[in-house]
């Protein structure tokens, strides 16, 4: 091995890999969740935007696969990453096993994924690992649009009243259980503190998102409580609904072994 | 007040203007439906901004915009040639005043 990754220590390389599998299968998963809403999103503009995130989402997830494939150094390139492992084998947090839904759902999904996975940016702004922290800088920058977007569709289906508002509580309502599991720690996150590649500990993440959350619900009147994630299964055990999707979106590879995207 | 959110949502055309680069005029760019001002910015930027293609939009409210198609304010039927220049020969007056000055032709393509 060479590069940046090669100086590291072996159970500091480690804790980066699963840090960059975490990052990349969470934006991988709701990118390609979030895509099933082409052509049939609430109006044609709308589709077109939903779309667009969606594609961003994969497009980030490709470059972290690219660079999971540099750290992780173990013969598997970019594609055999995303798409050889059987879905048990996924280590996205468990509220992206939630499917889709209704418009509602996909947007309280995204808001409590998009607000959790820009923390975990801000928090890598300066890391000392150089590749993460340039596609970092990359990243957040459609990211901060991503963010927008949602919160302004939060902001409306929250004081619309009547049927949305109700679609909403309901929607985080079955959300809030696995709501904190995007930054649940990982395995040894302390060792990637210590190196410098992550500004804080997760659980010192985790309080951030919660203070930012929390201000925006208080002010909707979205009284929810946010229960603390297991760290042990916030990753592994996934649902019915995310085999699926896997089935989905492995369907051509498994039909033309090595094909590219 | 009461049963508006029972309703269809609300729809508005919104009109794009774009910039392609630093001091070039706004173009026109295309339309988008949207309920409201800051959805329609977002959606102008998925439809007029996404590949980079604008550095900046405008975005205004179709009801906003005062038209003026009147034809007979914009085409009026009478001819109206004499009030264009190209209706008088310059030229030759010209080069006669300039050759009693004595100025040369000017540089250029005035004229």
């Amino acid at each position: 091995m060479t590069g940046p990754a090669a100086e590291l220590l072996p159970a500091t390389r480690n804790a980066l890999s699963l840090l960059l599998l975490a990052m990349a299968d969470d934006e991988f998963v709701i990118g390609f969740s979030d895509s099933e809403w082409t052509g049939i999103a609430p109006m044609l503009e709308e589709d077109v935007a939903m779309s667009s995130i969606a594609q961003d989402e994969l497009g980030h997830a490709q470059a972290l696969y690219r660079l999971l494939a540099e750290v992780a150094d173990d013969g598997r390139d970019a594609d055999a990453i995303a798409y050889d492992r059987p879905p048990e084998g996924y280590y996205h947090a468990r509220l992206l096993d939630h499917p889709r839904g209704d418009w509602a759902t996909t947007i309280a999904r995204r808001y409590l994924y998009d607000t959790a996975d820009g923390i975990r940016l801000d928090a890598l702004v300066d890391s000392s690992f150089a590749p993460l922290r340039e596609l970092v800088a990359k990243i957040r920058r459609e990211e901060r649009y991503h963010l927008m977007h949602v919160s302004a569709w939060l902001e409306r289906l929250a004081s619309a009243g009547g049927g949305p508002r109700e679609r909403l509580l309901d929607a985080l309502e079955r959300l809030a259980p696995d709501a904190a599991t995007v930054l649940s720690p990982l395995p040894n996150d302390l060792s990637l503190v210590m190196a410098g590649i992550i500004d804080s500990s997760f659980d010192e993440l985790d309080a951030r998102w919660r203070a930012e959350v929390g201000r925006v619900f208080e002010r909707l009147r979205l009284a929810m409580v946010l229960p603390v994630a297991d760290p042990l299964t916030a990753r592994t055990i996934h649902s019915d609904a995310f085999r699926w999707l896997h089935g989905e979106f492995t369907a051509v590879r498994r039909e033309q072994p090595g094909a590219t995207w | 007040v009461s049963d508006r959110h029972s309703k269809e949502p609300h729809l508005e055309e919104w009109e794009v203007f774009r910039q392609e680069k630093e001091g070039d005029a706004m173009k026109h760019g295309g339309s988008v439906m949207a309920p409201d001002a800051e959805l329609a910015v977002h959606y102008a930027r998925e439809l007029y901004g996404r590949r980079q293609e604008s550095i900046r939009l405008w975005v205004v409210r179709r009801a906003d915009i005062h038209d003026l198609s009147d034809p007979d304010l914009l085409q009026p039927p009478l001819d109206r040639s004499f009030k264009k220049p190209g209706g008088y020969v310059m030229r030759d007056k010209l080069a006669a005043a300039r050759e009693q000055s004595g100025a040369s032709k000017p540089k250029g393509n005035a004229g």
